[in-house]
């Protein structure tokens, strides 16, 4: 038969000893490399304490369509927030070219990137805690501290390739609709959001339903990107969707921070498949 | 929910893992609450000793708890909050360890405060919630809705500690937080306690940048009303709370990091570290801080630096992780405690001195544990409790130890257990017989008479194990699955013991084995998928004994397995959130996709699908029948939907869905991060007292209908010893109950057709009550339930329940006319509080209630309040002395089985009763204080009991007559035990110990009245039945001349009986008050009314 035989006692003390020099010197091997992969990571999110301080650079991203030229986009990125925004928008009817900005004095989070963030932080810190000189015990505690890590990874990377999906009237009330000057007239709705790498820009065109209205009043439901015609109740008035712009930029340090959380998922994974081929060892042995 | 189902655990040696991620102590310092990474909660009971013992295991959550804190004002309910991983939240009832209120919210919460102003607030209060994501969230503490949230006007973020601050001074409450990037904010709490009902933006009021990383924990100095400690991973600081100056900087040394701390005394406080050390500090006025700064011009102000005062740190300092606490009470009986729990679930505790201790030179010295404690320790020494369900297997194991079972699964067609063994032996063995053996007295007898085989074929430990025919019936019976270790899967038959045949996958560990259900008609119907260690999928395919192909380019662990029955594909979904899709024809990776697109194909409904690390909710019988809802309309769908619940095999979850119809059912359960389980015996009450009833006569005693004459003898013989006890009877009922035993018997000769009738009726009614009742959505189960086995689990579920030792000669009776064993030590019983949340007692449970330490001889008793309850339902019961008891020993058997369904039926009741909704409660408690029995049917809230009369009713179905006055004070009683917070197990073992009692009252008065005094004809004992009630009503009349209603409703009875003896039944007038009253107030149940009056007919002609 070609099975494997119960182990030896020979074979039993090899895989004890190879299962130690697991414990003791792989796991911290990679528990390092992790580490470095996402301190870069958490450089590129610059987060605060981590070696700059004052206040966060600010870069400005050019927003764009492949297709019409409508709505164009200045965003100024300052760490996790929005500190300025320029917004051009060329009316489809009239061609007039409306103008908006954010007030001085405001800042609008992004809270995907603070989420992912805070995410990535937490996972440091949880490194952070074991560092070379602690030692490993049995497997289960390290597949618990991957375990770990992995749940903060995965959500650092949901938040940024899972936007929110918001319904209408939840963006008509967002903070973002009024921190405009001149304040938005009431038939635009704007929202921002992180989709992957690319900071995306939707401006909503609306106009309002006749009450009499023949039409199906069918409220829309969540939606990351609403499409013409979707309906909603704001205040007293049902809307429509007339037109939907959007217009995308890709942050290149976001595609870093999205491959260094792909390559540290990987890596932890890895390190639960070695512990795991030696579960039948650690298994029952306690604490 | 399925309040009937009564769960006992069968532990075995080891504890299960419980990593403590989080620790509280009780206002009362009576328990010590844990959450752990696993998923549990864990209740320890803290003796006024400061000892620890391990007290219950509370399932609910599916993912890690992150953090525990208290939901009510202690000294009214002791109720305390759960927050998990994934978002769910539970309020949790420390006294008797059921859910009161759950919900998942998606927020994933670190620490919760909770916050009640008794003069501005109504409603429960709030639990203030801060974790991953912006702000604090306001959640109501009773209903777990948020209510509002605290906003930052500033830079919010994520918040990660924070304090409530109850300043005296200026009579206003605070709330003190500090953000991940270590902004310090406070928001006002008293005052804002308006604009939050009135759902206003509340924003901070200060805040300040502390310019340190990672807060653990924020303290305010209540002794002083002025300092504040705020502790960071690598310093601890403290402030001026007036002006938020920094006083004090003390940096870590040495790599420690910090996790927490507390101020103890006015300038004196405690740290502690990751690695469970903690150091008491004095904190002194440096008063040097004006000659440091002379010449500077900002404004002067004292510095101060801490001077150790003693330390204290974990056993043999293993420097694992651990959490802490510290409790602080300046009120006598409670103790300043130091707690800590650890990652490998040992509890240390500290009794922390208010002199601190020094060594001889007077440096500081070490504050030495006052007590440590692990789940394993509460196992180790109480080895007798923690059974395992197939312990007694060590005996043929030539002595290396028990057996470690890694896999099994119970399949309730068979009635057998199939334990995988780390050994790589498959052991099956009869379940029910293996339960007795490990629980009961005794039952180390049949430990070696005990049938079970073993299958001998794996060379490593078997973790994997399917039973196919329990998912399609189309398969064959004999046929079981497993896999091992060593990537091997074996097809077995388990009458044979054959080898069918191995499979040989390559792919490491077999971690689970799966199949689609029944419903997916297609040609690969037959088809078992086996995960691998390697995250590979194998095909098998059973019937042909093929292996079809293994899909092995998963990088990360499977989550589910989905099935397009179309197009026949595979579709894979992984731990990563990526899908892969499989063409099973070829065996070709059709597709990888992964983001939103992977997660649209895994949403699309119309494939099947599969988890193998499925999650299962014990208790859940809505769930169940949610799920065959859910299968019958869509037939694609395999498997009930995952819920969230304790970490199980799923290939039992499955199993266990399918075919719950049976009264017994083991459950084997394994945690997170292990492989060794343990196992639950679940007990339905419901479906025991329904399938007693409806086997007992033919079942039990399959002769009576062979031997007429003798069985005529015996029921003759038995009513008319009933007819001279009856004298002293009040009520008639259980005798009733006895004489009806016998009645289809001896009138089988004269009125074969209309006792069929009977029970034709019966059956009906049984079933319309099920389709009127929405639960019960699953037809009668056809598969008839083995009857022996039956009165066997039921006779198990007594012994369990019984208090053994109370009293030595009523054991010794309960042993001889029960024919039900003495128990080997106390069992571990479960109590579920709704589908997916129930609590396990731990073994040592009995240790905790000190009063009980004394006695050793009370095996099993559930607390001293039990015998007072069941000495109150005893004098409730009013001089019942006779009740059932009319039959005899001659008939033992059929005394027996009617004893025990009798109890067991009562169980069913109390367990009704004090499970029933507090709200609806009240309703029939009011009525019943009223005091009328016919006031009850008038108030709304009493359909439920007013079901459950008619439900006792139909159980009793032609046994009783009436529910008897006594019956009504005694459901007063209960009702009454409910209201003052009796557990139930408390109030079924006080039942069962009081009707006990009464049963073998009888038994011992027996020798007595067992003479027969004449002989009468069988149609004169009719008469004579009726009569000796006449007379006890005229008793009565005489007793209780201004009870003037239950008069009415017994003389109209009376009425009735001799009404309907001559079979006049049209003449509504005539019917019993109760009756009436009960047909017209009850429009909801008109289908009765027919019934009704059948049964009244048929009982009495």
């Amino acid at each position: 038969m070609a099975t494997a035989m119960a182990p030896t006692s020979v074979e039993r003390a090899v895989l004890e000893e190879e299962f130690r020099w697991l414990l003791h010197d792989e796991v911290h091997a990679v528990l390092r490399q992790l580490q470095d992969i996402l301190k870069e990571a958490s450089l590129r999110f610059t987060l605060p304490g981590s070696g700059m301080e004052g206040p966060a650079k600010q870069e400005n991203f050019i927003l764009g369509s492949s297709g019409t030229d409508q709505v164009k986009g200045v965003l100024t990125l300052q760490g996790d927030a929005l500190s300025q925004a320029d917004v051009n928008l060329k009316m489809p009817r009239n061609n007039q070219l409306l103008h908006f900005a954010f007030r001085e004095d405001k800042q609008w989070k992004l809270q995907q990137i603070q989420d992912a963030r805070n995410h990535v932080s937490q996972a440091i810190y949880l490194l952070n805690n074991r560092d070379e000189s602690y030692q490993f015990r049995t497997g289960a505690e390290v597949l618990k501290l991957m375990d770990a890590v992995m749940l903060q990874l995965t959500r650092a990377r949901n938040r940024l390739t899972t936007p929110a999906t918001l319904t209408l009237p939840e963006i008509a009330a967002s903070g973002l609709t009024r921190m405009f000057t001149p304040a938005l007239p009431s038939d635009l709705l704007v929202n921002v959001y992180i989709n992957l790498n690319k900071l995306c820009l939707t401006v909503y065109q609306l106009h309002a339903l006749q009450p009499n209205s023949t039409k199906n009043f069918r409220p829309a439901g969540g939606s990351v990107l609403h499409s013409p015609g979707a309906m909603f109740e704001w205040g007293s008035q049902r809307l429509e969707v007339s037109h939907v712009h959007k217009v995308e930029s890709v942050i290149p340090w976001l595609n870093d921070a999205l491959v260094f959380f792909t390559v540290s998922l990987q890596l932890c994974q890895q390190l639960k498949d070695k512990i795991s081929v030696f579960s039948s060892y650690w298994s029952y042995r306690p604490f | 929910m399925r309040s009937s189902l009564q769960a006992v655990a069968l532990w075995g040696k080891k504890a299960p893992l419980h990593s403590i991620t989080t620790i509280m102590i009780t206002d009362d310092q009576q328990t010590i609450v844990t959450g752990s990474q696993e998923g549990q909660l864990c209740l320890w009971s803290l003796s006024p000793e400061l000892k620890i013992s391990a007290k219950e295991l509370l399932f609910g959550h599916s993912a890690s708890v992150i953090c525990v804190a208290k939901a009510r004002d202690f000294s009214k309910e002791r109720y305390v909050v759960s927050a998990a991983e994934n978002g769910e939240m539970c309020v949790w009832n420390v006294t008797n360890g059921q859910c009161v209120e759950k919900a998942t919210l998606p927020y994933r919460h670190t620490a919760i405060c909770y916050y009640h102003c008794s003069f501005r607030m109504t409603g429960e209060g709030w639990l203030l919630c801060c974790g991953e994501y912006q702000d604090i969230l306001i959640i109501d503490a009773k209903t777990l809705v948020l209510v509002h949230t605290f906003t930052s006007s500033q830079s919010p973020d994520w918040i990660s500690c924070m304090c409530i601050v109850h300043s005296m001074r200026i009579q206003e409450d605070s709330l003190l937080v500090v953000s991940v990037t270590g902004e310090l904010k406070v928001w006002d709490l008293s005052s804002s306690i308006n604009s939050i009902q009135e759902k206003q933006g509340v924003y901070e009021k200060e805040s300040k940048f502390l310019d340190s990383l990672n807060c653990r924990t924020i303290r305010f100095c209540t002794y002083t009303e002025r300092l504040l400690l705020v502790v960071f991973s690598r310093c601890w600081k403290v402030y001026d709370y007036c002006d938020f100056s920094l006083l004090r900087t003390e940096v870590s040394r040495g790599g420690q990091l910090f996790a927490g701390g507390e101020v103890l005394a006015a300038h004196r406080i405690i740290i502690w570290t990751e690695d469970g050390h903690s150091y008491i500090y004095q904190l002194l006025n440096s008063g040097l801080s004006k000659s440091i700064y002379p010449a500077d011009g900002r404004v002067l102000r004292e510095t101060i630096y801490p001077h150790l005062l003693c330390s204290a740190s974990v056993q043999e300092n293993k420097s694992l992780p651990c959490v802490m606490g510290y409790m602080n009470e300046r009120k006598e009986p409670f103790y300043k405690v130091l707690f800590s729990g650890e990652v490998s679930g040992r509890i240390t505790l500290w009794h922390i001195p208010d002199v601190p201790v020094t060594k001889f030179d007077g440096s500081p010295g070490e504050i030495t544990i006052t007590t440590t404690w692990t789940l394993q320790d509460n196992f180790d020494k109480q080895h007798i409790m923690s059974q395992s369900i197939i312990d007694y297997f060590s005996g043929f194991k030539d002595g290396a130890g028990t057996v470690v079972v890694t896999s099994s699964v119970y399949v309730p067609s068979l009635d057998k257990l199939v334990c995988g063994c780390e050994d790589g032996n498959i052991i099956i063995t009869q379940a029910l017989s293996a339960a007795k053996a490990g629980l009961l007295e005794g039952g180390s007898l049949l430990k070696d008479s005990l049938p079970h085989k073993v299958l001998k074929g794996h060379h490593q430990s078997v973790i994997s194990l399917l039973y196919p025919h329990s998912l399609s019936s189309k398969l064959d019976q004999s046929w079981l699955v497993s896999g091992d270790q060593d990537s091997c899967v074996i097809m077995w038959d388990i009458f044979t013991e054959e080898i069918l045949h191995k499979f040989f996958l390559e792919a490491g560990p077999v971690t689970s084995l799966l199949m689609p259900s029944e419903n997916f008609r297609l040609r690969s119907n037959q088809v078992v998928f086996c995960v691998c260690g390697d995250h590979s999928v194998a095909l098998l395919h059973l019937e042909e004994k093929r292996f079809l192909f293994c899909a092995r380019k998963h990088l990360f662990p499977v989550k589910v397995i989905k099935w397009h029955p179309v197009e026949n594909f595979l579709i894979v979904g992984c731990a990563d959130d990526s899908v892969y899709i499989w063409e099973i024809e070829t065996g070709t990776l059709e597709r990888h996709e992964t983001g939103e697109r992977a997660r649209i194909i895994l949403n699309c409904d119309d494939s099947q699908f599969l988890k193998p690390e499925s999650v299962l909710s014990v208790a859940s019988e809505t769930h169940k029948h949610k799920s065959v809802e859910q299968r019958s309309s869509s037939s694609y769908q395999f498997g009930p939907m995952p819920c969230p619940g304790l970490q199980v095999e799923s290939s039992c979850k499955v199993a266990d869905a399918k075919s719950f119809s049976g009264p017994f059912n083991v459950l084997p359960v394994k945690t997170k991060w292990s492989s060794i389980g343990f196992h639950i015996l679940l007990f339905d009450l419901e479906s025991l007292v329904e399938l007693l009833l409806s086997t007992p006569v033919c079942d039990s005693d399959p002769s009576n209908s062979f031997y007429p004459s003798e069985i005529l003898r015996r029921a003759r013989s038995t009513v008319e010893k009933k007819t001279l006890t009856l004298k002293r009877n009040k009520t008639a009922c259980a005798s009733l109950s006895a004489e009806a035993q016998a009645r289809p018997v001896s009138e089988a000769l004269t009125q074969g057709e209309s006792s069929i009738l009977v029970l034709e009726e019966y059956e009906g009614i049984k079933r319309q009550k099920k389709l009127k009742s929405s639960k019960k959505t699953h037809p009668t189960p056809s598969r008839k339930f083995d009857a022996n086995l039956t009165i066997d689990a039921a006779k198990l579920l007594l012994s369990c329940l019984l208090p053994w030792g109370v009293d030595k000669e009523l054991d010794n009776l309960c042993i001889k006319h029960l024919n039900i064993l003495k128990l080997q030590g106390p069992v571990s019983l479960g109590l579920a509080s709704n589908e997916d949340h129930f609590s396990l007692m731990l073994p040592g449970w009995d240790v905790c209630n000190a009063e009980m330490k004394k006695d050793y001889s009370k095996v099993n008793l559930f607390s001293r309040k039990v015998l007072d309850l069941s000495n109150k339902y005893t004098s409730t019961l009013p001089n019942q002395a006779g009740t059932p008891g009319g039959l005899e020993n001659n008939c033992d058997a059929l005394y027996e089985s009617n004893t025990i369904t009798y109890l067991l039926r009562r169980l069913f009741l109390v367990n009704k009763l004090v499970n029933m909704p507090v709200d609806v409660a009240y309703g029939t408690n009011s009525s019943f204080r009223m005091d009328s029995v016919h006031n009850k049917v008038k108030s709304p809230g009493n359909d439920i009991l007013h079901i459950l009369s008619f439900y006792s009713y139909l159980r009793n179905g032609k046994n009783e007559s009436h529910l008897p006055e006594a019956d009504v004070s005694l459901l007063k009683l209960i009702s009454c035990w409910r209201d003052q917070s009796v557990q139930v197990t408390e109030a079924i073992q006080a039942v069962l110990l009081a009707e006990v009692q009464q049963h073998m009252k009888t038994l011992r008065k027996t020798p007595v009245n067992s003479e027969p005094g004449s002989m009468n004809e069988n149609g004169n004992c009719q008469m004579m039945q009726i009569q000796p009630k006449m007379e006890c009503t005229e008793e009565l009349e005489l007793q209780c001349i201004t009870d003037s209603l239950s008069l009415q409703t017994s003389a109209s009875l009376v009425k009735h009986d001799s009404d309907s003896n001559s079979a006049n039944f049209q003449d509504t007038e005539d019917m019993p008050d109760r009756c009436v009253v009960k047909e017209s107030e009850s429009p909801g149940e008109p289908m009765h009314r027919s019934w009704i009056a059948k049964m009244c007919f048929c009982k009495l002609c």
